[in-house]
Order: structure tokens, then C-alpha cells, then sequence
């Protein structure tokens, strides 16, 4: 029998991840979705396909997730994140029962059973309690994204951030600086307020151990103990939390197939031919 | 001759106005900065050489606003709400619903017949429904805050945002100015969000005419517009709606001297 690849494509409000698999993971790539890359999913797609060293003809199916996955013309199917992160997540860390997800510009959480998602609550009106606010907060404190977990867990005197909204939160932090507060207390009490709020969200779902924590949110360490303090409990982080997306769609699109194949079905396919999006028709 | 001073020391801007029984006589409008024990000597100092008297002729002086504090040269502090209600009544007895666009939040108060406040909301949790939501969309269309009103009418085809929060709505308008849409219809579509948002708290309340509007906001006409046409009504505008609250307080100093003889 020839040999079955599975695509996921994840466009995320910040982040464009793509990964090709077969069982496991051959190839993932992560770039930035950004407002003029939006169309281009294809670049990455291109990117993944060179890593795996496969041609595009060579992938059985393809499934598009994420806020853009409209804008993936070359996709076999568009399928919601929050079954793509359950899938995902249940894939790659079985023992969870609840997932949190920090984005760019969202923040959610998924009750799982069996690998699916039940429930799941949402944040994408309010910038507060996503990347963005630390975002917003890390250039207005002159710190980039990736520093500030590290200097957070260097905090002797976490300083309170009293303002939800993340335009009020950085006028907050440019008084606190002037203050004469120093650069981690603050940056703390900024992680402090992200899980303050994404718990508040997250709760309403009753949340079961064990708990994965995903993306961009999960790879900064300062975040992912304020969360931990916040549940009382550890986290589980899978090996990439930005991935967890893109594998719960390959695997999504991989399930499609065989349970196609059961019953002696084709699924039909989309022209395997790399174009951008056309966002306005 | 008797003159007496109202300070209001807002987030954004400070304000003076100086009275006398004629009515006022001179008023000046700075931004704050960033102290403002400095900014109200500053205001008062402009105030007070417009209207040719030096701060020794002021009998009285009453503070308000966020830095009333602040006002080192002020007889007596008093609540922004109140100041606000003051000056709204003295300029327009009639109206009973205000709404106050403010640098940092917008509030909506309830009048009675007497000009008293009776009732209030605040937006003060979120960016959305103040004039902290033009400046932000101001920067990055690049251009100044006093000019968005009037570019805003010459709108053709407004461009809805998706968002209400600030932040996202940044970068929204950052993707529409890369997809070429034109600078008025992006403003429209903002105008459109922040006069939504002062809707809703409007309803909340509930609308009772006449209905005056205050605050920088209330100098964006394409805002205050947008906020009619949502409401249905008409809003009364004051000729200079950033120093209502600055009034109320000099005429709360002036009922005090006149009181004390």
C-alpha cells in the first residue's frame, strides 16, 4: 500500500504553524502569520514539504485550522482550533483532561474526554489575558517576549497590576518603571495578571487534572508558574506548545481517511497546488 | 472686583477657568503631563495672563479632576462628579442625560431638575469607550487627534471594525491602512465602535432629554455624529466641552465667596 502524510495547517493570529506527518511528526515549521502573510500559507506550506522531503502530490490529506484557515486554498477541509487543540493535546499528552491555550490574541480552554473536546470557553474580544497584553506591556517596559519569563523568575517583590485593560496596563507599567519598580516585580505582576485572567475564564469549565498548558503562552516560564500558583498544581507543557494545533489537525484529517477507508470511501481532495489566498473577491 | 478660579486636572488635559460676576472671563486648556503640581501652575499662570489679573485677585480657588490634590494654590477640593453636574446645569438646566468623554474613561450621569447628579456609570475597566481609543487609532493613521472629526465626515464607506477592545482594534486599522483602505472611512468605522460602546451604557442608564454631551470627546465631530445617529436625538455640545468640569468648580468657588461675603 502507498504510504499516507498528513498535513495540518494552523494559521493563528500571530503564528502560522504547519507540520507533515505520517505517524509521527516529520516536519513542522512555525512562522509568523503577520497582516501580509495572512495569504501566504503557502510559503510555509512550501517550507514543511522541503523539510520532509516529500512533493505536494505525496499527502493523502489536508486539514486547514485556526482563525485564517479560510484564507488555505490548497486545504482538503477546514476544521474548528478547539478540535484540532483536543485532538492535539490528546495525541501528545493522553493524561489531560483540561487544556488551557494562551495566543496571541486569544486565550481558551478545553475540557477533554477520550481525546475530544466536551466543552470549551473563550476569550477573543479583550485583549487582556492573551499574548497581546504581554505583548503590548514587554515593549512599553523596552523587554522582548522571550526574556520575560527569565527575568520574572527573578521577582523579590511581585508589584500588583491594577488595571484589566492591557491599554490602561501599560500606562501602569511606565509609572511603576518611573517609580523606581524594579524590571522583574513588574513583569511578574504582569504574568500575575494574565493567569489571574485566564483562570477567572478557564474555571467556569471545572477544571480536571491533569492540565496541559499551550501556546506561545506555555513557552514562557514566568507565565507557566504564575498558572501553576493560580491552579495549585503543575502543568503539563507539551514538547512544542505551539504545534498542538496543527497536530490535531494532520491527525484529525488522518482519522478522516481511515474511517473513509472503512467503509471503502474516497475523500475527495483539493487541487494539490500551492496558491495564495485571494482575501478579497 | 471679585474673581475666583476653577482647576480641573483631567488625565489627559488640565484645565482652568476663571470667573468673575459677569461670568467667565478667561479659560486655558494644557495637557497634563506628567506632574501635575507643575501643570496646574502652568494652566492657572495662562489663565490668569489672558484675563490680565495676576493669582493674588482670585478670592477662591476650588480643584478638581484625577490630580486635584496636586493643585498647591487651591482653597478647597471638590468631586469631579459634582463639578461636572455644576457646570453641565449652569449651561444647559434643561438637560437631564450627560455624557462625558474623557482622556481615560467615559461616563454617563443622570440629572435632576435641580442639576444634581443621581445617577452615574463609568467605563473606567476598559480603554473601548474613552478618548484613549481615538488617540490610539490617531497614531497610527498618523495624524493628529483635533483633526479626526473632521476628516471622519468625509467618509464614503465606513470600514467596520471586528473588535471592540483598543489593542485589537490597533492592529485592525494597521491591516486596513496595508489594504489600502482611506484614512475618513477607518475613522467612521471607529467612530462607529466608540459610539456603540457609549450607546450601550446610555441605554443602560436610560435616556432621558435633553441629552448634552462633555469632554475632549465631545470636540470630535464625527464622533458626537455618530453617537446622535446611534441615540436618535440630537446633543447639546457646549462651545468649548473640555472645560465644563472646570466651570463647576469655579462656580462652586464663586457660590463660596459670595456666601462668605
Amino acid at each position: 500500500m502507498k504510504r499516507q502524510y498528513f498535513a495540518g495547517v494552523d494559521i493563528g493570529s500571530t503564528m502560522t504553524k504547519v507540520v507533515i506527518m505520517d505517524g509521527s511528526t516529520l516536519a513542522a515549521v512555525i512562522g509568523p502569520t503577520g497582516p501580509e502573510h495572512r495569504k501566504l500559507a503557502n510559503r510555509v506550506m512550501e517550507e514543511a514539504l522541503d523539510k520532509a522531503k516529500l512533493a505536494f502530490d505525496e499527502i493523502t490529506y489536508l486539514v486547514a485550522t485556526g482563525y485564517g484557515r479560510i484564507n488555505v486554498p490548497f486545504a482538503d477541509k477546514q476544521i474548528t482550533e478547539i478540535s484540532c487543540h483536543a485532538r492535539g493535546v490528546g495525541h501528545l499528552l493522553p493524561a489531560a483532561r483540561t487544556v488551557i491555550d494562551i495566543g496571541g490574541q486569544d486565550s481558551k480552554g478545553i475540557k477533554l474526554k477520550a481525546g475530544r473536546a466536551v466543552d470549551f470557553v473563550m476569550n477573543d474580544k479583550c485583549a487582556a489575558g492573551t499574548g497581546r497584553f504581554l505583548e503590548v506591556t514587554a515593549e512599553e517596559l523596552g523587554v522582548s517576549l522571550e526574556d520575560m519569563g527569565r527575568l520574572s523568575l527573578e521577582a523579590k517583590n511581585r508589584v500588583e497590576i491594577s488595571n484589566t485593560c492591557t491599554v490602561f496596563a501599560a500606562q501602569e507599567v511606565v509609572a511603576r518603571l518611573s517609580d523606581g519598580v524594579a524590571l522583574p516585580d513588574i513583569i511578574a505582576g504582569l504574568h500575575e495578571a494574565i493567569a489571574t485572567r485566564v483562570y477567572g475564564m478557564v474555571r467556569r469549565l471545572k477544571i480536571e487534572r491533569e492540565v496541559a498548558l499551550t501556546g506561545g503562552g506555555a513557552k514562557n516560564i514566568g507565565l507557566v508558574k504564575a498558572m501553576e500558583a493560580k491552579l495549585g498544581f503543575p502543568v503539563l507543557v507539551p514538547p512544542e506548545p505551539l504545534l498542538t494545533g496543527a497536530i490535531g489537525a494532520a491527525l484529525l484529517g488522518k482519522d478522516l481517511v481511515e474511517k473513509a477507508a472503512e467503509k471503502g470511501e474516497t475523500l475527495k481532495t483539493s487541487p494539490r497546488r500551492l496558491t495564495e489566498a485571494s482575501l478579497f473577491t | 472686583m471679585a474673581y475666583v478660579a476653577g482647576i480641573d486636572i483631567g488625565s489627559a488635559f488640565s484645565k482652568a477657568v476663571i470667573m468673575a460676576k459677569s461670568g467667565v472671563i478667561a479659560y486655558e486648556v494644557v495637557p497634563s503631563g506628567g506632574n501635575y503640581k507643575i501643570t496646574a501652575e502652568q494652566v492657572i499662570e495662562e489663565a490668569l495672563t489672558k484675563a490680565e489679573i495676576s493669582l493674588k485677585d482670585i478670592a477662591y480657588t476650588v480643584a478638581t479632576g484625577y490630580g486635584a490634590t496636586s493643585v498647591s494654590f487651591s482653597s478647597e477640593t471638590a468631586s469631579d462628579i459634582s463639578c461636572l453636574a455644576r457646570g453641565v446645569y449652569y449651561l444647559f438646566p434643561n438637560a437631564r442625560t450627560i455624557i462625558d468623554i474623557g482622556g481615560q474613561f467615559t461616563r454617563v450621569f443622570k440629572l435632576n431638575d435641580r442639576g444634581k447628579a443621581t445617577a452615574f456609570l463609568l467605563s473606567e475597566k476598559c480603554a473601548a469607550g474613552s478618548g484613549r481609543f481615538l488617540q490610539v487609532i490617531a497614531r497610527v493613521l498618523q495624524i493628529d487627534l483635533e483633526d479626526i472629526g473632521e476628516l471622519s465626515l468625509k467618509s464614503k464607506k465606513r470600514v467596520d471594525f471586528n473588535t471592540g477592545c483598543a489593542v485589537f482594534a490597533e492592529s485592525e486599522a494597521v491591516s486596513r491602512v496595508a489594504e489600502g483602505a482611506a484614512r475618513e472611512d477607518i475613522l467612521a468605522g471607529l467612530h462607529r465602535t466608540l459610539a456603540a460602546k457609549i450607546q450601550t451604557m446610555v441605554a443602560r442608564l436610560g435616556i432621558e432629554p435633553d441629552c448634552a454631551v462633555v469632554g475632549g470627546g465631545a470636540k470630535d465631530m464625527g464622533l458626537v455624529k455618530s453617537i446622535e445617529k446611534g441615540l436618535g436625538c440630537k446633543l447639546m455640545l457646549p462651545e468649548e466641552p473640555r472645560i465644563v468640569t472646570a466651570l463647576g468648580a469655579a462656580l462652586v468657588a464663586w457660590e463660596k465667596v459670595s456666601k462668605g461675603g
